[in-house]
């Protein structure tokens, strides 16, 4: 990993980083697509607290292009919809590159799928 | 196998650096061994998570081994729990645990990386007791606070108790009689029998002798656990208090309900659910 259902959830923590700090802007991402097995429950639970415009933000920076802008009414969604969510969010594995705070612009290295969101003792609040 | 009796540990120097020496660089190089002991899950934690609707995602801070990531076992995909962890090592196995990738973040139980009150729940098992004082103890449940969610986050937090049972084989130092009523900051010996441990790439493997590693723990009492939730609960202006049935005037109010806590098995635990009217 870090999945894009991950990535949806970090922000940047620098101290005094406190706006605008979320998403991480990807750099150099290198991906690797595994298949997840899927749970329509999970992505209906799921769906409300989604982030949509970075998702889909992020999904397009990582070359994919099946979600719409606009996030869908939860009564609009159908299972094209589910199985393009299952996609973006589970299946999409950024494992080597950085993510890059908007804000701050403080460096995230993710290496073996692995993120590092530890800060040097300067930057901890 | 017969007790052993804990040795004290007094924190003379800076934390951070306390807790770098005794317990981040020994759990780098246990990683594995200690990995390998750590596979059941305990039932208050297995039903906790078993009680989480579909479609929550959450936290696992301290995740170690990650063997809280596949649960629960009968409806494995309805749910995705986060592992965090200080130790690389550790969650490199964490990373493939029940033989599936899970996610997993290399961060610290300190910092909060999460947008605020995104995740649904979060738990933090046998890990703040590895904190070197009282206020970094609380600072941690602060963080978890603030990354569940403000109206219903659920948090579970689980530590090492002066109290062990006659299952744990540890005897704390002060009198084996005595009510113990103040938590106990103590080492805690790992034995790693090298034949049987695999090395980790930059680890040299040893000749016969058994090498032992002194982990700080501080071992709480009865009591201590709900007075840091309290604590916490104060610096982030929470009431302590179960969910009024409606708001009495027009301000937002906000706090924590103590949902239950207890003793199992040489550990305290306590469940909180955030609430806001």
């Amino acid at each position: 990993m870090v999945r894009l259902i991950t990535h949806n959830l970090l922000a940047c923590h620098v101290k005094g980083c406190n706006s605008n700090n979320f998403p991480l802007a990807f750099d150099g991402p290198q991906i690797e697509i595994r298949e997840a097995e899927f749970n329509s429950d999970f992505l209906m639970g799921f769906f409300p607290k989604i982030e949509w415009s970075a998702l889909v933000n992020a999904s397009r920076q990582l070359g994919d292009q099946s979600l719409p802008e606009q996030q869908p009414d939860a009564e609009n969604i159908d299972d094209a919809l589910l199985k393009a969510l299952h996609h973006v969010l589970l299946e999409i594995h950024v494992e080597n590159g950085k993510m890059i705070c908007p804000n701050c612009s403080h460096i995230y290295p993710i290496s073996n799928g692995i993120p590092n969101m530890l800060l040097a003792e300067h930057e901890i609040a | 196998m017969s007790s052993t009796t804990l040795a004290p540990a007094p924190i003379e120097d800076d934390p951070e650096a306390h807790e770098k020496l005794h317990v981040h660089k020994i759990y780098d190089q246990i990683a594995p061994h200690f990995s390998s002991t750590r596979y059941k899950p305990w039932p208050i934690i297995a039903d906790f998570i078993a009680s989480l609707p579909p479609g929550s995602v959450g936290l696992d801070s301290g995740t170690g081994n990650g063997k809280y990531l596949p649960l629960p076992l009968d409806r494995p995909n309805s749910i995705w729990t986060i592992g965090l962890d200080r130790s690389r090592n550790l969650l490199q196995i964490a990373q493939n645990a029940g033989g599936k990738r899970r996610e997993v973040v290399w961060g610290d139980a300190l910092e909060a990386g999460w947008r605020l009150g995104v995740f649904d729940y979060a738990i933090s098992i046998a890990t703040i007791h590895h904190l070197a004082t009282p206020t970094r103890r609380r600072m941690a449940i602060e963080t978890l606070l603030r990354c569940i969610s403000p109206s219903n986050g659920r948090l579970l937090v689980y530590v090492w108790a002066v109290e062990q049972d006659h299952l744990s084989k540890r005897v704390l130092p002060s009198t084996a009689d005595g009510h113990i009523t103040k938590g106990q900051d103590i080492f805690v010996p790992w034995v790693l029998s090298q034949p049987s441990s695999k090395p980790l790439d930059h680890q040299a493997p040893e000749g016969g002798e058994p090498k032992v590693f002194n982990r700080y723990y501080h071992m709480f009492a009865s009591g201590e656990l709900e007075g840091l939730a309290r604590e916490a609960a104060a610096v982030l202006d929470l009431e302590v208090i179960s969910k009024p049935s409606s708001a009495s005037d027009r301000r937002v109010r906000q706090g924590i309900e103590i949902v239950r806590s207890g003793w199992e098995r040489s550990n305290w635990y306590m469940e909180l659910k955030r609430w806001q009217i």
